[in-house]
């Protein structure tokens, strides 16, 4: 009987070691990052062409441009945001 | 994803050279009275790109003045005119400045056209992730 339980504690030790975070996750974040900087200073790009537009700097074709660009990239963020809490709620919803 | 965004970015560059064009044109009709105007026409050229060459985008190139010779107006009183009664008016054609207008029209049309095409792939792209 002791065995069997000591045999659980040790597949349960293990189990928590392969479900836990991974030691290095350096490179995912600073794939986040570098999106996340790119996304800003797109929208940074747009709002600076929309300013200068309004003040009759900028041509109207570059504010078009600059503005279909920022909406590209704010669509991009929002599905890629869509997907991962979907697949964060899929995971809540599991069963345990 | 970028050769998308870079084509839109060509249609811009497009339809700002036609723009340009078509005030060339707007500048030749408003002068057409002008004694000794010569019209301007505008030239097209590739933009360079700092690293790679040639960046695909189109610049407004010089503009270039019609030697053409001027049109002799005969109207003895008016004050430029010579001896025979003769002044220099400017060599301003309506029909072909109306034709360039239309040229420069269609030509924005079509850069038009690419833009939305090309932002209308980028949204169906994202339709698809979206499901």
């Amino acid at each position: 009987m002791d065995i069997t339980t000591s045999i659980a504690a040790r597949s349960y030790a293990q189990a928590r070691q392969a479900a836990g975070p991974s030691p290095k996750p350096d490179g995912a974040a600073g794939g986040f990052a570098k999106l996340a900087e790119s996304f800003a200073e797109t929208l940074a790009q747009g709002e600076m062409t929309a300013k200068a537009a309004m003040t009759g700097k900028a041509d109207p074709h570059a504010l078009v441009q600059a503005l279909a660009a920022s909406e590209t990239a704010v669509q991009t963020v929002v599905t890629v945001r869509d997907k991962v809490v979907e697949a964060y709620q899929e995971i809540l919803r599991m069963p345990v | 994803m970028t050769d998308l965004l870079q084509s839109m970015g060509m249609a811009a560059s497009g339809m700002e050279a036609q723009a340009m064009r078509l005030r060339h044109v707007s500048e030749n009709i408003a002068n057409a009275d002008t004694p000794g105007y010569h019209r301007k026409v505008m030239s097209f050229r590739e933009a360079m790109d700092g690293s790679s060459g040639l960046s695909g985008e189109v610049l407004p190139g010089p503009v270039r003045l019609d030697r053409r010779d001027l049109t002799k107006i005969y109207d003895p009183g008016h004050p430029l005119a010579d001896a025979t009664g003769h002044y220099d008016g400017s060599n301003v054609d309506l029909v072909i400045e109306i034709a360039d207008a239309r040229e420069a029209q269609r030509s924005y049309e079509a850069n038009l056209r690419m833009f939305d095409q090309a932002r209308q792939m980028t949204q169906s792209l994202f339709e698809l992730l979206r499901r």
